[in-house]
């Protein structure tokens, strides 16, 4: 059976899992591959208007998928962690697809709830069920793509790099070379180091949220404010760079309450929506990479020479 | 012994001559109507009649075009436009603690502490409370944007104009244009408007302290000083080629090249005459298919860019 795997949204944090999980029931694996421009304006013109760029591109993913598989994998995740949520616009993903894209093959969109193993595990059956009556070929396939998830190396940290910056946001806008533009090779280009939430130990992060008046109950917003507020407070980085695509809810809240925390320090916000124009995009780039240099230069009691 | 700056904008080319001890000595603000390399050309041709290649010991670019400018004219420096703009301001005024820069499709806030660039804020990617809402407006009411300023002032009870977004405002201003509300009135709206749109949305959560810098081609309007000063209580000061300010800064950044002991790039007044042809296409070597632009120069390539990948701009030995 060929199944269709779309490299976008939370694929990029669950890559390990759906591939080998799907391997190892033996499915052939359809996958849509990077997004493209392709991906991006088929994408706009299928989704809904107001969506952001992320979902609209997922739903051009859908379509480069639609005639080339038998199935497509478009699950409904409503929940990774315990008393938390994800955003909305994925719980209500395999709806949005159906009524936006004609001619597409069958779905797979069971709900996921993945704060318990067991939840887990009952969702990968049902999944399994649907491609195989093997049950201990299901059972070998979940733990063999469990583990090989725990496994898998994430994110990104850089060395041998003089100026350091926090890069956060969304997986799917870290991780996507198309949208964020390159952002990480241009900053290393400009001779600036990378590190992402994955490098984090959670439990610094889960600290952090602490601090807050109340516990946020979005996941993302969880990982990037723990994330950046302690990298800033603790000095281990010299800037934070936070890719939000246009019009996010999670994000016109998280981005408010980082502020908040780490007060002065270096915070360059990077906004992404359809544009594929880079000058805009470098210009601020640049400018931050100059100044975090400048004040480095400060610091560092060299004094600044222009 | 000059030091050449240019700022290739959304809206404006501006090109400048400096001395040794940066002082203007030459300034040429260009419209750039979308076609980047024609208005240098057309510059380059004012200033070919009056000095000679030799005369220019640096050169800097910047502004959104500055990478196909510094292709065609060849630069020393190429830098963003915060660094310029913070340079050019430090080089009249050590004191200055704020610029508040707007042009056609950006504007910013830079704070400055004892001369270094603390922190910086920049519109997002939507262009509303830059230049550009100012220019589509002037041209919806057919007054020169030149006028825009003094009609401001004119008011003596401005209405309010919803800020947010351009074609809110658009619709707003009609509302009140229908109901007989006067022009300069209503102009005077929009500039209040503007300000507000740039406080709360660039300058959101910055210290605004003085000595206040307003500067880029949006300072000539005279009805947004005011606004500047009625919404800060303070007076906000213009510098005297506030519409230059980034060019300035450019040359100045040239000059530090130099100072390392590096002999200029710059390829001559002389391309003022070059047959210069742009062309772009998409290239199919990947999905990607990225727009690929070429600059060709009396039939040689001197530059290439937009491709992701490298594969074509690689090849140019720049």
């Amino acid at each position: 059976m060929k199944i269709g795997i779309l490299a976008s949204l939370l694929y990029y944090k669950y890559q390990s899992f759906i591939n080998n999980f799907f391997y190892e029931l033996g499915c052939e694996i359809i996958s849509s591959g990077e997004t493209n421009k392709r991906i991006l304006d088929d994408g706009v013109k299928y989704c809904v208007d107001e969506a952001c760029l992320p979902i609209k591109v997922f739903h051009g993913h859908v379509y480069s998928l639609r005639k080339k598989s038998d199935m497509i994998f478009i699950p409904r995740i409503m929940r990774l962690h315990k008393n938390e949520f994800i955003c909305p616009k994925f719980c209500g993903l395999p709806e949005m697809i159906k009524n936006s894209i004609p001619d597409l093959p069958p779905m797979i969109q069971d709900t996921l709830y993945a704060d318990s193993k067991d939840g887990l595990k009952n969702w990968a059956f049902s999944i399994g069920e649907k491609i195989t009556n093997d049950k201990i070929k299901i059972e070998n396939a979940f733990s063999i793509s469990l583990k090989k998830q725990i496994e898998s190396k994430k994110g990104i940290k850089d060395k041998n790099y003089k100026i350091n910056v926090a890069l956060a946001g969304h997986p799917y806008n870290i991780y996507d070379d198309f949208l964020n533009m390159n952002v990480v090779k241009k900053l290393n280009r400009l001779n600036v180091g990378v590190m992402t939430e994955e490098k984090l130990n959670e439990e610094y992060i889960n600290r952090q949220v602490l601090k807050l008046y109340k516990k946020p109950f979005w996941t993302f917003a969880r990982y990037t404010y723990g994330f950046t507020s302690y990298l800033a407070e603790n000095k281990l980085v010299d800037g934070i760079v936070y890719i939000s695509s246009f019009a996010c809810g999670i994000d016109s809240v998280v981005i408010e309450l980082i502020k908040d925390r780490i007060g002065s320090f270096p915070f360059l916000i990077l906004k992404i929506d359809e544009h594929t124009g880079e000058a805009g995009f470098d210009t601020r780039i640049e400018a931050f990479a100059d100044m975090l240099e400048r004040r480095k230069a400060i610091e560092d009691n060299i004094s600044a020479s222009w | 012994m000059y030091y050449l700056g240019v700022d290739v904008g959304s809206v404006s080319t501006d090109i400048v001559l400096l001395d040794k001890s940066f002082s203007v000595v030459e300034e040429l603000y260009l419209k750039t109507r979308g076609k980047p390399i024609q208005v240098i050309q057309e510059g380059f041709k004012i200033l070919k009649s009056k000095y000679d290649d030799k005369q220019i010991t640096a050169v800097g670019v910047t502004g959104s075009g500055r990478n196909i400018t510094s292709f065609l004219i060849g630069a020393d420096a190429v830098k963003n436009e915060i660094t310029a703009h913070a340079t050019a301001a430090l080089n009249i005024d050590k004191e200055v603690s704020t610029i508040i820069e707007i042009g056609g499709q950006d504007s910013k806030i830079i704070i400055l502490r004892e001369g270094i660039v603390l922190d910086f804020a920049m519109n997002t990617v939507c262009a509303a409370g830059t230049g550009s809402f100012l220019d589509r407006q002037a041209e919806r009411l057919e007054i020169p944007i030149e006028e825009f300023g003094d009609y401001a002032l004119k008011s003596t009870s401005p209405v309010r104009i919803a800020g947010r977004c351009a074609v809110f405002a658009e619709s707003d201003m009609i509302h009140k244009q229908q109901l007989g509300y006067k022009q300069e009135d209503i102009i005077r709206g929009l500039c209040e408007a503007l300000v507000r749109n740039y406080l709360n949305n660039v300058a959101k959560g910055k210290e605004i302290i003085q000595k206040v810098f307003f500067q880029g081609g949006v300072a000539a309007n005279r009805g947004m000083k005011a606004a500047f000063e009625s919404a800060l209580g303070f007076e906000v000061y213009i510098p005297p080629h506030y519409n230059m300010m980034g060019a300035i800064g450019a040359a100045i950044l040239s000059s530090e090249t130099v100072k390392k002991g590096e002999v200029t790039k710059f390829r001559g007044f002389n391309i003022a005459q070059s047959n210069v042809l742009q062309s772009s296409f998409e290239c199919d070597g990947c999905p990607n298919r990225c727009e690929v632009v070429t600059l060709e120069e009396n039939g040689n390539t001197i530059g290439c860019f937009g491709d992701r990948c490298g594969k074509h701009s690689s090849k140019m030995t720049v």
